[in-house]
């Protein structure tokens, strides 16, 4: 498959590209726009990347396989990102991660077959005193998971119906 | 104000306004008020040197997790040369335990926008990047939002309040890398590049992104700017802890009634922190162990912890550190093997592999680590255990392997019994 | 002059210096592995670790504080510090392994975390023998080990490019190789994929790593992660001989070393050489290692009945006597060669000189865009320059062929000029050709006498370079009259030196029936009676030519191997080299 970027991706890859005296640095944005607009950045996507910048391969795929991020091969789609790091993990983040592997019937790492959900098991997310939560695709965090409210979300999903943010006061911040 | 009277502490970082993060109230609250001074009250500011001392007076302990002096670490900018030079504002926050910064994004991001300008105005700096987790596209997205509304209103940009002053602000992110938290990792990051730390010498204040005079500080830590500035290096430091001072955002999570993030001063004790600001032990469990700041901060037992406050001073002598005041708490279920066994394999994950120390050791914790908890470890395991960390603390590129170490050691010299416990009954399960 | 003490001693040295290539360079070790003098120091192998202190001055007198016992107060950094990235400074205070039991721990741990994933192949592995790892295991590293967990795997047997192989277990990651494609061919071809322990290197996916000094890496890697996929279990390196020698496949002269193994040359290799290739090549010399061995015309060749067949030495000189006395001088041409060396040139030269024939002509080869202003050139012999300072008439292509067509006898010398279509082989029918060459080619076919001679690897002699510099190789592998115990320019190796006859290869058709071109021209004097023409090595004639020629003045053998070769002072010629 030939991939390509839109005029418009185009005309935002200029608008990085005037951020940085070089062009090295729209390496990492840049691989950004084509995963949100292919959703992966698979090798023939690193290398339209490559080429539209200018920029050798090599360091394009360097760059890619470095970061956790970036999808090098076609996901589900919704990747579903659950943590299970130091908090996450003391409040029951793999009851989650196994609530999940049973309720889609794959593995950690695997896609369902309709190819709608990834599983993941990820690092820390920054969202420790909301734990157990999640992330979808690269996107929201779903935060305080219990196994209803996973369910609640699987389900959601399934019809293509999107969570909303969650916004998480400070709990002694008592706005005026 | 001293840390005992935190009940009666008023925030100043977010403070109780509503709509805070809209640029018009945060104008309309005194925002930006600081910046004007700097930037044209010469009288008070008659250089930009003098913006830098009176930081350097405040002693705001770098947010980020090593507690540096920003003032001081300001003042390491060589002279401008008309040249470019960078501030790199560091919102990677991926340290478990760590869910701060995101509430500065979220809830006040033009304090930080504001610290950001004076202290690249004080470091005559020419071009500011904020480098945020890439994990965080609500707040990248905010942030973006937030830069642009500053552009507008012309807080940032060219001759800034009518001074000869002008800087440009840009947002950068990652794309999942706890390694790009390290200051010189984020560079090279911001560089296009694989997030592989630097070699030190040459420090960022001699060659930092594209080989300029650059300042790495946390959000945080430039989020305390504006206040310095308005109320005085005096009031900053008559805050909390002495050698430490100032407000924090503390992230308490783990098993408490009520975890989060809470602005309070420094040097708050720790149990304090857990039975009351925190609303106390989750189903009313018992207290079995308390990480302060950070994976990385040595894990204390609760026997540990009586007059043990919130401040580098008060940490170091009970052994650990305040890293990123991101604390975690652990009740008496805990599994403390499988909590060790998840924080080696967290270290092990994010190493970027470039040095043998780490690259090698974190693997081989993880393993080792990994045998115990599923029940094959012998005790000699945790002697070897020990012995790696020794192979690895002091003797990589960055911290990282440090990081990874230091809770292995102080975990299992800590909870010895309990791993040696696991150890043997594993012992006895092959008999 | 500011100084350093290492290990206790004390040293002076001059401008900026890192420690690692300064203790080094006194003769010291440190071990390490990420570290390459022409390439910038990661510091990532963490190898090389050393105790470094400074000592304290006194702010106010700017003088050394002492303590009681009147030495320096010296301040240690409180960490060790690697010395390949390190910058000596006046004062400074070392302590390597030698000195310190906390330095020499230190490496040995680190040895011990480099060694836990890396697989235990040595028995089977190309590097074995001159593998960097093995060697500073065997110094410096643990005993045993204590690594009893799963080992990590990765991709074994990676073809990365037409030469390269890849067995990305055996790497550890100190990335020599990917910093060789930055900064040194600047490909930028390839790149450490991945991250942590899953780190290796390779090229972008789907791309071949097809750099033209792809196999510099080979020689870069201080493992045997990357091997060279045609050298690849062809020979342990402690069963061959190495030979200091020149790469004769380009008019750069890149310096070589020659390995060899039961007189088959197996690989060739660079040889540091600060003003010519410091320490790389392009892979195209080192792939003119086949010409060595494949093709070889061994015994003399002569026409009869429009076919080859073999002949004797013997009548090798008795026919090019006879062709040269049958016709008029001025009938017979002398084609020169850049592809041979000052030594076989100048020889025909003087050759032509004693009888009064036309003073040998040449053509340079040369293949425009060729060149990359690296080590490739557009100059595909080794020696043009060497004919132009010899004094030979520099001809244009068409020059050659109408020298060819107007001559009745040719004396033609290591120059395929049909196969690089100079002239065409129906030219050379009504005209006796003799060849003086070291492989069959359609010039050889079509010659009417062939006499092999011995190639670069086979003889001393000298090469003028692009750049005026020259440069000479040794003898590395033997012919039917030449003898490894014997000739004392040959390389012995180890097995030559201590191994009995059963632990030799002894394969006599290796060695080629063929003769050094000042050999065969001496016998062919002596058959026609002349004086003052017997050569029985290069070195002699080099030392005849710098006598009389004065553009080589002050060139010898011995002075080319104390300065590893000497440019030549151009502003003494009005030939454009
Ligand atoms: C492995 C590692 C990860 C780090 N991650 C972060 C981070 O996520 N955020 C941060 O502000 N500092 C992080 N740091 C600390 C930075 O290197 C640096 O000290 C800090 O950003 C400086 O800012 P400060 O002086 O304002 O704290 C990390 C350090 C290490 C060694
Ligand atoms: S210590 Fe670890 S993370 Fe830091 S540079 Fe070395 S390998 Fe990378
Ligand atoms: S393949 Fe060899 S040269 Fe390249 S990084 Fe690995 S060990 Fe170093
Ligand atoms: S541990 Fe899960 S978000 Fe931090
Ligand atoms: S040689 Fe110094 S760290 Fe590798």
């Amino acid at each position: 498959m030939e991939y390509e970027f839109t005029k418009e991706d185009l005309k935002e890859i200029e608008k990085i590209k005037a951020k940085y005296p070089e062009v090295m640095p729209a390496t990492l944005p840049v691989l950004w726009v084509a995963q949100n607009r292919f959703g992966h950045v698979e090798p023939e996507v690193q290398r339209l990347v490559a080429k539209t910048l200018g920029l050798p391969e090599a360091h394009v795929h360097g760059v890619a396989t470095f970061y956790t991020q970036y999808y090098k091969e076609k996901k589900g789609k919704y990747v579903l990102d659950v943590c299970t790091c130091l908090s996450c993990q003391l409040c029951g983040g793999y009851d989650i991660l196994e609530h999940l592997e049973k309720t889609l019937g794959i593995k950690k790492g695997e896609t369902t077959q309709d190819g709608k959900f990834t599983l993941n098991e990820v690092e820390c997310l920054g969202a420790c005193g909301y734990a157990p939560m999640l992330q979808i695709t690269n996107d929201k965090y779903i935060n305080n998971l219990t196994v209803e409210k996973t369910d609640k979300l699987i389900d959601m999903l399934k019809k293509d119906e999107e969570p909303e943010y969650e916004e998480i006061e400070m709990p002694l911040r008592k706005v005026k | 104000m001293s840390s005992a009277d935190w009940k009666n502490y008023e925030p100043v970082l977010i403070p109780n306004v509503k709509d805070i993060h809209k640029i018009d109230v945060y104008i309309k609250n005194g925002g930006y008020s600081a910046l004007k001074s700097v930037l044209t009250d010469k009288k008070k500011w008659a250089d930009s040197k003098s913006v830098v001392d009176e930081v350097k007076a405040a002693n705001i302990r770098g947010r980020g997790g090593a507690g540096f002096n920003a003032g001081l670490k300001w003042s390491f900018m060589p002279p401008a040369d008309g040249g470019p030079r960078y501030l790199a504002c560091n919102g990677d926050e991926s340290e478990p335990g760590t869910f701060k910064d995101r509430k500065i994004f979220e809830y006040n991001p033009h304090v930080f926008i504001e610290g950001a300008l004076i202290a690249a105005y004080a470091m005559q700096i020419t071009t500011i990047y904020v480098y945020i987790r890439g994990e965080y596209l609500a707040y990248i997205k905010m942030m973006e939002k937030a830069i642009q509304d500053a552009y507008d209103k012309g807080m940032i940009g060219k001759n800034i309040f009518g001074s000869d002053y002008s800087v440009d602000f840009h947002v950068t992110y990652g794309a999942g890398a706890y390694i790009c938290g390290e200051e010189t990792s984020m560079l090279e990051s911001l560089e296009g590049k694989r997030g592989y730390p630097r070699v030190k010498p040459p420090f960022p204040a001699q060659k930092g992104l594209w080989g300029r005079p650059t300042t790495i500080n946390n959000i945080e830590t430039l989020a305390h700017v504006p206040s310095v500035i308005n109320r005085g290096a005096g009031w900053f430091s008559s805050i909390g802890a002495e050698n430490h001072p100032g407000p924090i955002l503390y992230g308490i999570s783990g098993h408490v009634n009520r975890p989060g993030v809470y602005e309070l001063p420094s040097g708050i004790p720790i149990l304090d922190l857990i039975h009351d600001v925190a609303g106390g032990m989750k189903n009313g469990k018992k207290l079995k162990a308390v990480i302060p700041g950070g994976s990385s901060t040595p894990v204390l037992r609760a026997d540990q912890l009586e007059g043990i406050t919130m401040d580098s001073e008060s940490l170091r002598t009970a052994g650990t550190m305040l890293g990123t005041a991101g604390m975690v708490v652990m009740d008496e279920d805990t599994d403390m093997v499988d909590m060790l066994w998840r924080i080696t394999h967290f270290y092990h994950h994010e190493s970027c592999g470039q040095c043998t120390p780490c690259r090698e050791g974190t693997g081989w914790l993880e393993k080792i680590m990994l045998k115990i908890k599923n029940g094959n470890g012998e005790v000699k395991d945790l002697d070897l255990l020990l012995d790696i960390t020794t192979q690895m603390e002091g003797r990589t590129i960055c911290a990282l392997a440090d990081a990874a170490a230091w809770p292995v050691r102080h975990t299992i010299t800590r909870f010895r019994d309990e791993f040696e416990a696991r150890c043997k009954k594993s012992a006895h399960a092959v008999v | 002059m500011p100084e350093v003490f290492i290990d206790g001693k004390r040293y002076e040295y001059e401008g900026e210096q890192r420690l690692l290539q300064f203790i080094q360079d006194q003769g010291m070790e440190v071990p390490f592995f990420c570290y390459h003098p022409s390439m910038t120091a990661p510091a990532n192998c963490r190898q090389c670790m050393v105790k470094v202190g400074q000592p304290v001055k006194d702010r106010e007198t700017g003088e050394y504080e002492k303590d009681e016992d009147g030495e320096r107060v010296i301040r240690w950094f409180p960490k060790l510090q690697t010395s390949c990235n390190i910058m000596i400074a006046d004062g400074m205070v070392v302590k390597t392994q030698e000195t310190d039991d906390l330095v020499k721990r230190a490496q040995k741990d680190n040895l011990e975390l480099i060694l836990i994933n890396h697989p235990l192949d040595c028995p089977i592995c190309d590097q074995a023998g001159e593998c960097p790892l093995q060697i500073q295991t065997y110094k410096y590293g643990p005993e045993g080990s204590r690594f009893e967990v799963k080992k990590v795997h990765k991709p074994k047997r990676v073809q990365l490019g037409p030469r390269v192989v890849l067995d990305a277990e055996r790497c550890i990651n100190c990335t020599r190789c990917t910093r060789f494609t930055e900064e040194i061919s600047k490909t930028h071809q390839l790149t450490i994929t991945s991250r942590g322990d899953k780190n290796y290197p390779t090229a972008a996916p789907g791309r071949e790593f097809d750099d033209p000094y792809s196999l510099n890496t080979v020689d870069l890697c201080p493992v045997g992660a990357l091997t060279s996929a045609d050298f690849r279990f062809k020979a342990r390196v402690w069963e061959m001989n190495q030979t200091p020698s020149i790469d004769i496949s380009n008019g750069k002269g890149c310096n070589i070393d020659i390995w060899t193994r039961d007189n088959l040359v197996l690989r060739i290799t660079p040889r540091f050489n600060e003003e010519v290739n410091d320490y790389w090549m392009p892979d195209e010399g080192r792939e003119a290692y086949k010409r060595f061995n494949e093709n070889r015309v061994s015994r003399p060749l002569q026409k009869l009945d429009n076919e080859q067949v073999n002949s004797s030495w013997n009548n090798a000189i008795a026919t090019i006597s006879e062709q040269v006395d049958g016709v008029d001088k001025k009938d017979v041409t002398i084609i020169a060669s850049p592809h041979a060396s000052v030594e076989e040139n100048y020889i025909l030269a003087k050759f032509a000189s004693l009888l009064g024939m036309n003073p040998p002509v040449f053509t340079p080869h040369v293949e425009k865009g060729k060149g990359d202003g690296f080590l490739l050139t557009d100059d595909l012999a080794p020696n043009a320059n060497g004919c132009r300072l010899l004094g030979f008439e520099e001809k244009s292509a068409a020059g050659i062929a109408a020298a060819v067509e107007k001559a009745k006898v040719v004396l033609l010398l290591s120059d395929h000029l049909a196969d690089r279509g100079i002239i065409t082989t129906d030219k050379l029918k009504d005209t006796f050709v003799a060849v003086f060459a070291t492989n069959h080619s359609e010039t050889t076919k079509n010659a009417d006498l062939v006499v092999p001679i011995t190639t670069a690897a086979e003889h001393a002699a000298s090469y003028v370079n692009v750049d005026g510099r020259i440069q000479r190789t040794f003898p590395a592998k033997e012919t039917k009259y030449s003898n490894r115990r014997l000739d004392l320019e040959m390389s012995e190796g180890r097995l030559d030196r201590y191994g009995t006859s059963f632990d030799n290869w002894i394969t006599e058709e290796n060695k080629i029936d063929c003769l050094p071109l000042w050999r065969f021209m001496s016998e062919l004097a002596a058959y026609k009676g002349m004086e003052n023409f017997a050569y029985t090595s290069g070195r002699e004639i080099m030392d005849e030519i710098a006598a009389a020629n004065d553009l080589f003045s002050g060139v010898s053998y011995e002075a080319m191997d104390e300065q590893s070769g000497i440019t030549l002072d151009k502003t003494k010629t009005t030939v454009k080299l």
